[in-house]
């Protein structure tokens, strides 16, 4: 039990530091891999929507307190992008990368649907700047996110493959 | 109270979820400086062990980018270093020059060697005055340390410089303590040596000067030092065999002595003499 924390906790230290030094390098136009959601992903569909709750709740919470959004408006996403992958776990789904990818994607819009709803809720935004968001951040960010994590498919998938050749 | 947390604990995932969602809602409606202080508690409480590690790993790269500044700072120190390093040495050489110029009486015209001779023996030099600046064949050309050549092509604003390491050059040297007289040449631009008489007061470490005598270089100018004596099967004649004083190969600044040759007064006549069937 202590091990799987730790090894979650060193898979989420390790994204955000990732994100915060690396991804900048690999951003195309300013869009890269959002890879802190993407370990909240893998967490959620292995231990459940409980435990995704709670731990995008946090995650959020640590993200707003080290970025200048508002308070909670993180959380609020990741806590709801949680619940959500986390309703999907492995318990009750099947586990292809292709269905995995296809909630990822879902996971992100949920996200940043809340994300920039509270912003443009908060800020006086007009409602057309969510749906620009989604479509020209949201989107691209999904996209880039899910091939990185297609990376860690690739580490089980790739060599079964070539097995079988 | 049973049945409230026998609904929890059955509902736990909705419960957590409207749970984190209210403590979500109620920081985002409370007042700004509201949620500057809880922003405040909850890095100094729950978010210190994270603050602390992400405030190691910006440590971290921070000292990334110092190190890399500090090495592009080395880098360009260092190339500044070795440009000062370099107009130390050619303010030395320039010093030692200009030592000389107070020692001697002739006129000295300071000059830059722009070419070698591109082979392994390099025979010649080009240097940057010419007639421009007064130079003319046969005219002497030194370093601080010594003799190097003579000038055999002046051109306009460059000179050809004919290196002692060239065979065909011979020069007119004597031995500074006995005031023996030779001439020294070389027969594969390494290898110096002065043919004396057997019985000629020379011994190895004498000072080789020139003599005066062949018409181009004055009298005085050191030229090398005697390494070695040979006897040879002649017994009329001995071989001494001599070190230059200057190094040819790494020869970057130097003097033309302005002095005409000494031949130029009988010049007319000599060009008669070639000039006659």
């Amino acid at each position: 039990m202590t091990s799987l924390i730790l090894k979650w906790l060193a898979a989420f230290a390790a994204a955000l530091v990732l994100q915060t030094s690396f991804v900048p390098v690999i951003s195309i136009a300013r869009v890269g891999p959002d890879l802190p959601l993407v370990v909240l992903f893998f967490f959620c569909i292995r231990h459940g929507m409980t435990l995704g709750i709670c731990v995008g709740f946090f995650l959020g919470l640590g993200l707003d307190l080290y970025s200048p959004s508002l308070l909670g408006q993180n959380a609020l996403a990741a806590t709801m992008a949680g619940a959500f992958a986390g309703f999907f776990n492995e318990r009750t789904m099947r586990t292809d990368p292709l269905v995995k990818s296809a909630l990822l994607l879902v996971v992100f819009i949920v996200h940043d649907s809340i994300f920039l709803a509270v912003q443009s809720l908060k800020l006086d935004g007009p409602v057309s700047a969510v749906f620009g968001g989604l479509l020209f951040h949201c989107l691209p960010r999904a996209l880039y996110s899910i091939a990185v994590a297609g990376l860690w498919y690739a580490r089980d998938f790739l060599p079964k493959r070539l097995a079988k050749r | 109270m049973q049945w409230i947390l026998r609904f929890f604990v059955v509902h736990r995932s909705l419960t957590s979820l409207f749970v984190a969602s209210l403590l979500c809602v109620l920081m985002l409606s409370s007042p700004p400086a509201r949620q500057q202080w809880i922003s405040r508690a909850l890095t100094m409480s729950v978010f210190y062990p994270f603050q602390f590690y992400f405030s190691q790993t910006e440590r971290i790269k921070n000292i990334y980018a110092e190190n890399r500044r500090l090495k592009e700072q080395v880098a360009f120190l260092s190339v500044k270093v070795a440009q000062l390093t370099e107009n130390v040495r050619e303010n030395e050489r320039l010093t030692d020059l200009l030592g000389i110029s107070s020692r001697f009486s002739f006129t000295l015209a300071p000059a830059r060697v722009v070419a070698r001779d591109p082979s392994y023996l390099s025979r010649s030099a080009i240097i940057d005055v010419g007639k421009n600046e007064g130079v003319a064949a046969y005219m002497p050309v030194i370093t601080s340390r010594g003799v190097a050549g003579k000038i055999v092509q002046a051109m306009g604003r460059m000179s050809l410089v004919q290196l002692l390491v060239d065979p065909a050059n011979r020069t007119g040297v004597m031995i500074g303590r006995s005031r023996e007289t030779g001439i020294l040449e070389t027969v594969n631009g390494s290898d110096f040596s002065i043919m004396f008489r057997a019985h000629a007061d020379v011994e190895v470490g004498d000072t080789i000067v020139t003599s005066g005598l062949g018409g181009i270089y004055p009298k005085g100018l050191l030229a090398g030092t005697v390494t070695k004596l040979e006897e040879g099967r002649d017994p009329i004649f001995k071989k001494a065999f001599v070190k230059l004083e200057v190094n040819l190969d790494r020869l970057e600044e130097v003097f033309v002595i302005k002095q005409p040759s000494q031949w130029a007064a009988f010049r007319d006549e000599l060009d008669s003499l070639e000039a006659a069937p």
